[in-house]
């Protein structure tokens, strides 16, 4: 049952995510918007780590794939990663303080990040490295938002 | 200790599985056309979701809209009221001028221009990458939008459909660094290719000779050659200049026309060529 409970907080989150992904923004701002899915993703992994796990994490990069519009398996690899990451860290991580978390976070985001700036210069595309300082630096002030939100969507023991 | 290895062998596993199937993916999409129905298909899956993430922004308009003064409203009326007598006088001279054209071609055995026809349409939906600048809007098949249409908005041109469903349509901006399209300066008819760079307020003119006549402030149009874009719609304006030594070309950089992150309602243009095939079916 809290299993349940915490399938649906998961859809509800990352319904959330999908709608600030998506929310129109103008131009000078847009380069700099958080990967709310990824995040959100993220603090699934490191609250839940036996449920959601990489190959959930790999169906939610499919379907940030089609939402902007990627050539279908960039996000994939980008969000395993990112849950494999986690996913191997996640049973010391819980203990971690928040900014141990917000660093950890940007650590991971950073990598990402780079991995993806090469993916791009694969496909002969931009890799907007330029705006990665200020991209990672919003995305670690955004995730406390995110996580307390995730944590508060889990159902309470006892 | 075992079980700790154990565990991180199990998400290594399927971390390379997933990887794989993401490699397979991404050669099958660069390589093949399988994916493209799928693709389409789950696009219109998710369509709705581009509908509920545009409420906030339906919301502002609607709260900045209907708690504008009365006063403000009415001088902005007045306003337009004038606007749309000058631009109605301009018109006249226009056509005028286009009844000219059409005259001294026929003279001179030329093609004959015909007027193009537009259908105003409304962006629902912006891509969330910042690398890949495509918009959706409200038409699709079913209003005769096609792949390969022109799109405009007040300024200037915006872009081209690029994927067309039945009630919406995606669109490429001229700024997406995998577009590119013929210009010519106003001035003298100097030809180049205007190509984007994933940055919303900037073009690069590409293959421009130090030695060609182009200048700051310069306005660029559409030349028409290419055959997808109609002659002569605005594209920007040359912003910068600059001749780097050793280097065959300049590097021009052009401001859009067109208020590519910042325009609502646009126009799909149907051009005298598009009008010529539908009335040859």
């Amino acid at each position: 049952m809290e299993s349940d409970n915490r399938g649906i907080a998961v859809c509800l989150t990352l319904i959330l995510a999908v709608v600030l992904s998506l929310m129109p923004l103008s131009g000078d701002w847009i380069v700099w918007k958080p990967n709310f899915l990824l995040l959100t993703v993220m603090a699934w992994v490191m609250r839940w780590p036996d449920g959601v796990g990489i190959f959930f994490a790999a169906s939610v990069g499919l379907l940030a794939d089609i939402l902007l519009r990627m050539s279908p398996g960039h996000s994939v690899i980008v969000f395993a990663l990112c849950a494999f990451a986690l996913a191997l860290i996640s049973r010391w991580a819980k203990y971690l303080s928040m900014l141990q978390r917000m660093l950890l976070v940007a650590l991971i985001i950073s990598l990402v990040a780079m991995f993806e700036a090469v993916l791009f210069i694969l496909y002969g595309r931009p890799s907007g490295i330029e705006y990665l300082p200020m991209k990672i630096l919003l995305s670690m002030l955004a995730w406390p938002f995110i996580d307390r939100l995730v944590a508060r969507m889990q159902p309470r023991r006892g | 200790m075992k079980n700790v290895f154990n565990r991180s062998s199990t998400l290594l596993r399927k971390f390379l599985t997933v990887s794989l199937v993401a490699v397979l993916l991404m050669l099958v999409d660069n390589f093949t056309p399988w994916l493209k129905p799928a693709y389409s298909a789950a696009d219109n899956l998710v369509r709705p979701l581009y509908l509920i993430a545009n409420i906030p922004l339906r919301v502002q308009e609607w709260s900045a809209s209907s708690l504008t003064p009365r006063s403000e409203i009415e001088s902005d009326n007045l306003r337009l009221s004038k606007e749309s007598l000058i631009y109605h006088g301009q018109l006249q001279r226009m056509s005028d001028l286009a009844a000219e054209n059409m005259r001294l071609r026929r003279l001179l055995n030329a093609t004959e221009l015909v007027q193009d026809s537009v259908l105003v349409t409304e962006v629902i939906g912006v891509s969330a990458n910042p690398l890949s600048h495509t918009l959706t809007i409200d038409r699709g098949t079913a209003d005769g939008v096609f792949v390969g249409q022109p799109l405009l908005d007040a300024e200037g041109l915006m872009g081209q459909i690029i994927e067309v469903h039945k009630r919406h349509s995606t669109a490429l901006l001229i700024t997406d660094s995998n577009h590119a399209l013929p210009v010519q300066v106003l001035r003298n008819g100097l030809r180049s290719i205007a190509e984007g760079r994933a940055e919303y307020n900037r073009l690069n003119l590409k293959f421009v000779s130090p030695t060609a006549d182009i200048r700051e402030g310069d306005k660029l149009v559409s030349s028409g050659l290419g055959g997808l874009y109609p002659a002569g719609y605005p594209v920007g304006t040359v912003l910068s200049i600059v001749s780097v030594p050793g280097d065959n070309f300049l590097k021009i950089d052009i401001d859009p026309s067109a208020e590519i992150d910042r325009s609502r309602h646009l126009l799909l243009l149907y051009t005298s060529r598009d009008n010529a095939a539908d009335a040859v079916e």
